[in-house]
């Protein structure tokens, strides 16, 4: 495991030495959430509350929309892999005594927890003392969001690993960033909480694996979920991230065996 | 003795999707199932014995990285077998990456955003090297290649040579049995070549690693590799020590005649004229046996012999001329 660990702090340093970019990073995040946080204003504007959640709930919301979708990029992740897959770069992974997708995963944990710390936390207080955000439910609602933040960070990896590989074989680099970035927008609930969507989108949207990157903790925060719905759902998303790291599993051995059979 | 490298009639070919030009043709790719064959490696023997150094030399796109990559176990034969160490690099990958080292001449295995030194200490993780075993190879091999300056600075800031010398250190550092190098003095200037060259002789000759070298570069060669292996068109065409090459491939040597007064010409059937410059001469001997003794008599001494100067071809100018003779020789067979 040793040399899993070492790769997340070298996530973390190798953001550490674009430096520069943490202010470009915080300047960007506030834009984007106080923009969430405008429409929600605007939506709201003489109402106390629509469906019973109020103002206050969907401010909150919106931050923590920010808090779980801050740190990790898929864009990154794809653009990493894909660019790998596409150079023969990747060679030099296979040359090595590790697993690559481990390896991925671990130097993405140390650039997601720098830009967390960096900027998602300066951004989340500043906005926070703005507009005002609700604590967690429960102290059961609040170690249970911390718990959806790191399942958030798994799925989120997996899906971007995914589109990674696929730009092996499928489209370019770019199109597959566009059209998973299309998906998240609409599928993770950062943009609008599924529980605003008629039927059956909101209960078509609520099970497919995209929902657990924004929607489910932030409804666990928020309360919206009960305590057996909220151990449930965990269960759930633990499922779909075994199914994902199934197929990126299967698709990563296809992609190597190519590379290995027909040079790339 | 078992060889540390046993390979076997190895062939290694490349399908490619055939390509039209143009924009229709862009879209007849798309769905065309038509492809061209490249045959990068073409039925390859050897054996290397545990500390050999062996070089591996031939023209562009003659199959040198491709065995190189079968070597270490990032592409599979299509035919023939190849054992490395007891085992079949491609299927025992993660077991032979913790005996072998490699470098990639024009693919760096360093960590571009970070210091030196960081790309070294991952390594150690990523190998489990032992520390006290990892600090004594570090110091040595720092020493020996002149890095201490540059451990402390990001990779991206090293200059070629630099970085060169340190993707050497790193592939050393886990002691592997067997070093596979591509090209490792691709763009190097003398200096730095002369380093390197120096580094891998003295690891080979006193640690005992086996090491496998593709060069362009004769002199890398010559400093390094006892024994070298030539491949041209994926087949190989000589294997053997250095020395040797000249008979083997057959180089014609260069005879010059100086006449203190122009004899007209002179005939031989020894020596076949090239250049006649009246008093100056000059010849191609092109086979072995013929002696310089044998065409002295036969110039006989009526002719008024003023010098005579017989050369040996350099390595260089037997390769060139093996690979002209060759390009000739294939143009006028179609
Ligand atoms: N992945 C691949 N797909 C198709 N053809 C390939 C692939 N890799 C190499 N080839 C072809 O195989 C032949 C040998 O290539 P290789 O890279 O082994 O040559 P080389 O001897 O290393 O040449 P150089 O001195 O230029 O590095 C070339 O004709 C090359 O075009
Ligand atoms: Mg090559």
């Amino acid at each position: 495991m040793s040399a899993y660990t070492a790769f997340v702090r070298s996530g973390f340093l190798t953001s550490l030495a674009y430096r520069s970019e943490v202010w470009a990073n915080i300047f960007g995040k506030l834009v984007q959430v106080f923009a969430r946080v405008a429409i929600w204003l605007a939506v709201y504007a003489g109402v106390t509350a629509v469906d019973g959640i109020s103002i206050g709930d969907m401010i909150t919301y919106a931050l923590l929309g920010g808090v779980v979708m801050g740190a990790t990029r898929y864009d990154r992740i794809i653009r990493h892999v894909g660019t790998a897959l596409k150079t023969g770069d990747v060679a030099v992974w296979l040359l090595k005594p590790v697993h690559y997708p481990l390896y991925l995963l671990s130097i993405e944990a140390g650039a997601s927890a720098y830009t967390f710390l960096l900027a998602v936390v300066p951004t989340i207080v500043i906005v926070a003392l703005v507009y005002g955000m609700h604590p967690p439910a429960s102290l059961f609602h609040g170690v249970m969001f911390a718990a959806y933040c790191g399942l958030s960070f798994i799925i989120h990896f997996l899906c971007a690993a995914i589109f990674g590989v696929l730009a092996f074989w499928l489209m370019t680099i770019f199109s597959l960033e566009w059209l998973l970035q299309s998906l998240i927008s609409l599928l993770s609930g950062l943009l609008i909480p599924f529980w605003f969507f008629p039927e059956p989108f909101g209960s078509i949207a609520s099970h497919q694996p995209l929902a657990w990157l924004v929607y489910y903790p932030s409804a666990v925060w928020l309360g919206r979920l009960d305590i057996g719905q909220t151990l449930l759902y965990f269960g759930f998303g633990i499922a779909w991230a075994g199914l994902l790291t199934l197929a990126l599993t299967l698709l990563w051995r296809r992609a190597a065996s190519r590379i290995t059979v027909h040079g790339g | 003795m078992t060889p540390l490298i046993e390979a076997r009639g190895v062939s290694k070919r490349f399908r490619q999707h055939k390509r039209f030009p143009g924009l229709l043709g862009a879209f007849k790719t798309l769905v065309t199932t038509e492809y061209t064959e490249v045959t990068a490696v073409n039925d390859i023997s050897f054996d290397i014995a545990a500390g050999e150094a062996v070089g591996y030399l031939g023209p562009n796109g003659a199959g040198k990285s491709t065995m190189i990559k079968m070597m270490t176990g990032i592409l599979v034969p299509s035919d023939g077998t190849l054992s490395v160490l007891g085992r079949t690099p491609h299927l025992e990958r993660m077991a032979n990456a913790r005996q072998i080292g490699v470098v990639f001449g024009q693919r760096s295995q360093l960590w571009w955003d970070l210091p030196l030194i960081d790309s070294f200490t991952l390594h150690q993780r990523i190998y489990d090297i032992p520390l006290t075993r990892y600090q004594d190879n570090l110091k040595r091999f720092s020493e020996l290649l002149d890095l201490k300056p540059f451990l402390d600075r990001a990779v991206r800031q090293l200059s070629l040579g630099q970085r060169m010398r340190a993707e050497i250190v790193m592939s050393l550092l886990h002691d592997p049995k067997i070093l596979f190098l591509d090209e490792p003095t691709i763009g190097l200037d003398v200096v730095a070549k002369d380093a390197v060259r120096r580094f891998l002789a003295e690891i080979n000759r006193e640690r005992g690693v086996t090491i496998i070298l593709t060069t362009h570069d004769l002199q890398d060669i010559e400093t390094i590799c006892p024994r070298l292996i030539m491949v041209d068109h994926a087949k190989l065409i000589f294997d053997g020590q250095l020395g040797k090459l000249r008979s083997a491939l057959g180089s014609a040597r260069r005879l010059t005649l100086e006449f203190a007064t122009d004899p007209g010409p002179v005939v031989l059937s020894t020596a076949t004229l090239t250049n006649d410059d009246g008093l100056i001469k000059h010849y191609l001997l092109e086979r072995e046996e013929v002696s310089l003794v044998q065409i002295l008599s036969e110039v006989g001494s009526t002719r008024d012999l003023k010098d005579v100067a017989l050369h040996e071809p350099n390595i260089e100018e037997v390769i060139r001329t093996f690979y002209q003779r060759r390009n000739t020789a294939s143009a006028t067979t179609p």
